[in-house]
C-alpha cells in the first residue's frame, strides 16, 4: 500500500519539479463485481479490474487533467500534460487546488466485499423471496453489483490520504403481470448490513399490489412518494446544489442562498457518511469530507463547493471536489415524526408512488419538468391502497414539489438505483401536496 | 494495443470447455474540452486502453475486463469469465445466432486530421463560438460548453475465426445556453455529432445554430404565446421526428428489451411475444418507414462491424405503418430464431456489447415543408424540443416545444411557447399524413445499459405532419 502511495506522491513530486505550479494524483486500484439477471435467470456475470491514476495540474491558472492506465509511458505523460497546460488558455476563476495537511479517519471499508467473489447466491435468494412475497410466479431482473477501491492521493499543496472504499447493492424489479412490477433496492457499504432479500421482498410486495392496474387520471394530488422514488427527486435537488450548476444556470438555487426554498420540516444534507456506498474521507482535492446542511429547516445555507467555487462565492470548500466540478456525494433528508403508517392516514385521495424515470426539464433555471412514474403506481383513499394505476406522468415544477412538502416518515432507507435515484441518499417517506399529474391523450 | 496479448488470451480461452470466446480489445486517445461562459475550466488528454473477454461456457456467459497489458493478466481474466459463466448456472442456455467467422479492417478516413489540429486551435474555435453568441443581440446569461474527440482502435478476434481491426475517429460537442430577457429565463441545449476529423466544425455551423436558438429563445419569452388546448394538427420538424424515431420506434424495437434483458432498468416494450403488437402488426400509417442504418458515413453513429464482428446493415424497424424488424444481436436473433442484424454495440473495452441503435430515423416522402404546413388550417409547427421522455414500454411519450408556431390558413404566425404533446405510439405514427423529402439528422447520446453506456446515435428524418392531435 505505502509503495502506491509512494509512488502517487512521485507522480506528483516530478511534474511539479518540471514546472507545474499545482499538482493532484488519485491512484485507485478498483475491483469491481457485478450479476445481471432477468426472467429470474443470471443473463451474464461480469468482473472489471481498473488501475488508474488521475492526475490534474495547474500551470498559470491553466487547468489540465489525464488518466493514466499506461505507467511504462509516465514520464513521457505527463510531460506532454505539461505541454498541453503551456498551450492552454488560462482559467481567471481558478482558486487553486486544497491546501493544508488533513488528518483522515481510518477506512471503515469492509473487505469481505473485495474478497466476494461469487455472489450470484444472493440474486437467487432475493428472487425466491420475491416469488414468496408475491405469492405466485413472478419474473424479476435486475443487477448485483460490488466495488472495492484502493485510493492514494497526493497534492503538491499538502493533502496526502488512502482510503479504501467499499459498496455493495443489489436492484430487483419483480412483474406479477406484464404491467404490473414492484422494484427494491438493498445499498451498503459492509456486507453484513446488506439484506438483498428485503429488496426482493419489497419487489414482490409491491408486484402483488400492482396487479390488474387502470390507466390513472390527470389532476392535483396529494402524494406519498416511497424511499426509492423520493430518491431521484434528492438527487435532482442535490444536484442542483452544485456551485457549477448554480454558475450554468442549470439549477433552481440561482440567487436563493439564505432564501426559504422548503417548508421547515425539510433539511438536507449531503454526507459520504461510512455507510453510504459513496463513503470516502477525502475528496478529489484531498479535503476531508463532511456532512453539509444544504436546505437547513428550509432555508438552504449553502452551494456544494470545491476550492475554485468556494473562492468565487467568497467561502470555504465544503468536501466536494471531483475531478473538475463539485459534485454530492450522498444525500441525506433529515426524517420527521411520523411513522410511515401515520404518513399514509393523512391522505384522503391520493396517490402512493413507488418508482420513477426519465425525469427532464423544459428549463432547469425555472425547475419545470416531467417525470414517468413506473412500477407500483397506487391510488389511495383514506390512508388505504384502493386501486393500482398506470400510465401517468408527474409534469410539474421541482422547485414547488419542495416547497409543497407536508410530511416526512422517521424511517428512512438507504437508495440508489441506476442513473435515476443517483448519487445515492438516505431518504423517507415523504408526503407532498398538490402535485400535478397528466397522461397521453 | 498490444494484438499478441489479445491472440495469447483467446488461445487460452479456447483451451478451457467453452461454447464461445471473444476477446475485444480497445485503445482510445481522449480528449475533453469543458468551457463555461466563455472561459476554460479545464481541457484533458488521456489514453484509455483495455480489453475484455466474453465467454460463454455451460449455456452462461461471463465477461471480465482489464486495463493492464501482460499475458498474466491476460490469464485471469480469461479465468474469470470462465468461471463467472459457469457460476450463471441457467436453465436455458444462452447460444448465439450462428456467423461466419469474419477477416476484416475498416478505417473511417478524416479530411482534416484531429491530431494536426492544436489545442490553442480547439480551444480557440470554441471561444470564438461562445464570443459570437455574447455579441448576437440577445442577452446570454450563462453558457456551457463541451467537446469530445475520441480516436478509437479496436481489435477483435473471437474462436469462431474472425479477426477485425478498425480505426475511427470521432467528435462531439454538446453547448446549453440560458438567455435572460425581461426578467424571464429560457433554456436551450445542441449537440453535434460526426464520425470523421476536425472538418466537423465546418459542418456543425455551431455559431450559427446557437445564435439562432438564443434569438429563438428570445422571441419566445417576447412573443410566444400558449396554444389553446385542443385537437389539432401538427408539423413535428426533424429534430422532433427524429427523437420520437428513437424513443418509441427505435427503443421498443431492441430485441432484448422485447425479451426481457433490460427489464429491471431501461424497462421492457410495448412489443411482446402474445401481446397486441408483433412484427407485422400496425403500428403508423402508410407513409410511416422508419430505420436504423450504421453505414452512414461520417454518421454519429456510424460503424462497418459491430461488436460482435456482424457486417452493418440497414435495418427497416416500422415499415410502411408496420412493424417489421427488430434490432438483434447474436444472442437475441438466437432466441426469436433469426439471424443478428449487427445492432450490437459497447462504449469500451469495459462494457459488455448491448442491442443499441444507430443512426435512427423517418424514410423521406416527396412533399415540401410548404406544401405541409399549406394544407393545415390551425395547428403548431414543432421545429425543436425541450423536455422530452417516454415510459419504459415505450408507449406514452412527451415532447415539449422549444421552437414553435401556430400555424393559421396555412401560414406560420406568432411563436408558440411551450406547446406540449402527450400521446401514444400508437397514436402518434398513426396520425401522420404527409412526410417531406428533406431528412435532416441530429446528435444525440443514447442511455442503456447498467453500468450506464452512452452511445453515439444520430435521431432524425424530414419534417411529418400529424392529424388532429391533442395539443396542450
Amino acid at each position: 500500500m505505502n509503495d502506491i502511495l509512494n509512488k502517487t506522491e512521485e507522480i506528483v513530486e516530478n511534474t511539479k519539479a518540471l514546472g507545474a505550479d499545482e499538482v493532484i494524483a488519485k491512484t485507485t486500484f478498483g475491483k469491481y463485481r457485478q450479476v445481471r439477471f432477468s426472467g429470474n435467470q443470471v443473463d451474464i456475470n461480469v468482473a472489471w479490474n481498473d488501475y488508474v491514476t488521475d492526475l490534474a495540474l495547474a500551470w498559470r491558472k491553466r487547468v489540465v487533467a489525464t488518466q493514466i492506465r499506461n505507467f511504462q509511458n509516465l514520464a513521457m505523460n505527463i510531460k506532454k500534460l505539461l505541454e498541453l497546460a503551456k498551450v492552454s488558455k488560462e482559467n481567471p476563476m481558478f482558486g487553486g487546488f486544497a491546501k493544508g495537511n488533513f488528518h483522515y479517519p481510518k477506512s471503515k471499508a469492509d473487505e469481505k466485499i473485495r474478497d466476494l467473489e461469487n455472489p450470484t447466491d444472493y440474486v437467487f435468494e432475493a428472487i425466491d423471496a420475491a416469488e414468496r412475497e408475491a405469492g405466485y410466479q413472478i419474473e424479476s431482473g435486475g443487477i448485483l453489483f460490488t466495488k472495492f477501491e484502493d485510493v492514494y492521493l497526493a497534492s503538491s499543496e499538502g493533502p496526502v490520504g488512502v482510503d479504501s472504499r467499499s459498496a455493495i447493492e443489489f436492484s430487483i424489479r419483480a412483474f406479477s403481470e406484464r404491467e404490473a412490477s414492484g422494484h427494491g433496492v438493498q445499498c451498503s457499504s459492509t456486507l453484513k448490513n446488506f439484506k438483498p432479500v428485503r429488496a426482493g421482498m419489497k419487489a414482490g410486495e409491491i408486484a402483488r399490489l400492482a396487479k390488474n392496474p387502470k390507466a390513472g387520471d390527470e389532476g392535483l394530488y396529494d402524494i406519498i412518494f416511497d424511499p426509492l422514488i423520493f430518491g431521484s427527486l434528492l438527487a435532482v435537488w442535490a444536484s442542483m446544489a452544485s456551485a457549477f450548476n448554480v454558475m450554468v444556470q442549470l439549477s433552481v438555487f440561482v440567487n436563493k442562498l439564505d432564501k426559504k426554498v422548503a417548508p421547515e420540516i425539510v433539511t438536507l444534507k449531503d454526507n459520504p457518511a461510512t455507510y453510504s456506498l459513496t463513503n470516502r474521507v477525502f475528496d478529489d482535492e484531498g479535503v476531508s469530507t463532511r456532512e453539509n446542511i444544504f436546505i437547513d429547516h428550509g432555508v438552504l445555507k449553502t452551494y456544494l463547493h470545491n476550492t475554485s467555487t468556494a473562492k468565487m462565492f467568497k467561502t470555504e470548500t465544503t468536501g466536494n471536489a471531483g475531478l473538475i466540478v463539485p459534485t454530492p456525494w450522498n444525500i441525506e433528508m433529515n426524517p420527521g415524526e411520523i411513522s410511515k403508517e401515520e404518513l399514509f392516514k393523512e391522505i384522503k385521495r391520493g396517490l402512493y408512488l413507488t418508482n420513477t424515470w426519465y425525469t427532464r426539464f423544459q428549463n432547469y433555471a425555472k425547475g419545470d419538468f416531467s417525470t414517468i412514474p413506473r412500477d407500483g403506481i397506487f391510488l389511495v383513499e383514506k390512508g388505504e391502497i384502493k386501486q393500482s394505476l398506470k400510465d401517468i406522468r408527474i409534469s410539474d415544477n421541482v422547485l414547488s414539489l419542495l416547497n409543497n412538502i407536508a410530511g416526512i416518515s422517521k424511517e428512512r432507507q438507504h437508495v440508489h438505483w441506476w442513473g435515476e435515484a443517483d448519487p445515492p441518499s438516505l431518504s423517507p417517506y415523504v408526503l407532498i401536496k398538490n402535485v400535478h399529474i397528466t397522461k397521453s391523450k | 494495443m498490444e494484438e499478441d496479448i489479445v491472440d495469447f488470451a483467446l488461445e487460452h480461452a479456447k483451451s478451457k470447455g467453452i461454447e464461445y470466446a471473444e476477446i475485444r480489445a480497445q485503445s482510445q486517445l481522449q480528449e475533453r474540452l469543458m468551457l463555461r461562459n466563455g472561459i476554460l475550466e479545464a481541457y484533458m488528454s488521456a489514453v484509455d486502453s483495455g480489453f475484455c473477454v466474453r465467454i460463454i461456457a455451460d449455456g452462461g456467459i461471463g465477461f471480465a475486463s482489464t486495463n493492464k497489458w501482460t499475458k498474466e493478466e491476460a490469464m485471469e481474466i480469461v479465468d474469470l469469465a470462465f468461471k463467472y459463466a459457469k457460476a450463471a448456472r441457467r436453465k436455458d442456455k444462452i447460444i448465439f445466432a450462428e456467423e461466419k467467422g469474419v477477416k476484416a479492417k475498416w478505417v473511417v478516413d478524416q479530411k482534416e486530421k484531429i491530431e494536426d489540429v492544436s489545442p490553442e486551435d480547439k480551444i480557440a474555435k470554441f471561444v470564438e463560438i461562445d464570443k459570437s453568441l455574447s455579441s448576437c443581440g440577445v442577452n446570454v446569461a450563462a453558457t456551457m460548453y463541451s467537446c469530445s474527440i475520441d480516436l478509437t482502435s479496436k481489435y477483435f478476434v473471437n474462436s469462431e475465426g474472425s479477426r477485425i481491426s478498425s480505426f475511427k475517429p470521432e467528435m462531439g460537442a454538446f453547448i446549453f445556453v440560458t438567455v435572460a430577457e425581461h426578467g424571464k429565463t429560457e433554456q436551450a441545449y445542441e449537440q453535434f455529432g460526426y464520425s470523421g476529423g476536425w472538418e466537423a466544425l465546418d459542418k456543425w455551423n455551431i455559431t450559427g445554430k446557437m445564435i439562432h436558438d438564443a434569438k429563438v429563445l428570445k422571441d419566445v419569452i417576447a412573443k410566444g404565446k400558449a396554444i389553446k388546448h385542443g385537437n389539432m394538427d401538427l408539423i413535428c420538424g426533424p429534430e422532433v421526428t427524429g427523437i420520437a424515431a428513437h424513443e418509441s420506434c427505435g427503443h421498443p424495437m431492441e430485441a432484448d428489451r422485447i425479451l426481457g434483458r433490460e427489464m429491471s432498468q431501461a424497462g421492457r416494450s410495448f412489443i411482446y411475444k402474445g401481446g397486441p403488437y408483433w412484427i407485422g402488426t400496425r403500428i403508423g400509417s402508410d407513409v410511416v418507414t422508419v430505420v436504423d442504418d450504421p453505414t452512414i458515413e461520417n454518421s454519429y453513429g456510424y460503424y462497418a462491424y459491430d461488436d460482435e464482428g456482424v457486417k452493418a446493415k440497414r435495418r427497416y424497424l416500422y415499415k410502411k405503418g408496420g412493424i417489421n424488424e427488430f434490432l438483434h444481436n447474436r444472442e437475441t436473433a438466437a432466441r426469436l430464431g433469426t439471424k443478428s442484424n449487427a445492432s450490437s454495440r459497447s462504449v469500451n473495452y469495459d462494457r459488455e456489447a448491448i442491442v443499441r441503435m444507430a443512426n435512427t430515423f423517418v424514410l423521406p416522402g416527396d412533399m415540401t415543408e410548404e406544401e405541409l404546413i399549406e394544407d393545415v388550417k390551425y395547428g403548431v409547427y414543432m421545429k425543436s424540443f425541450t423536455e422530452w421522455n417516454i415510459d419504459d414500454k415505450r408507449f406514452n411519450q412527451r415532447y415539449v416545444g422549444r421552437e414553435a408556431y401556430l400555424i393559421e390558413n396555412g401560414e406560420l404566425k406568432h411563436p408558440v411557447a411551450r406547446p406540449i404533446i402527450e400521446t401514444t405510439t400508437l397514436k402518434f405514427w398513426t396520425a401522420v399524413d404527409a412526410v417531406s423529402k428533406k431528412v435532416e439528422f441530429d446528435a444525440a447520446t443514447c442511455g442503456k445499459g447498467d453500468p450506464s453506456q452512452g452511445i453515439p446515435v444520430y435521431t432524425g428524418g424530414p419534417s411529418i405532419r400529424l392529424r388532429g392531435v391533442y395539443v396542450i
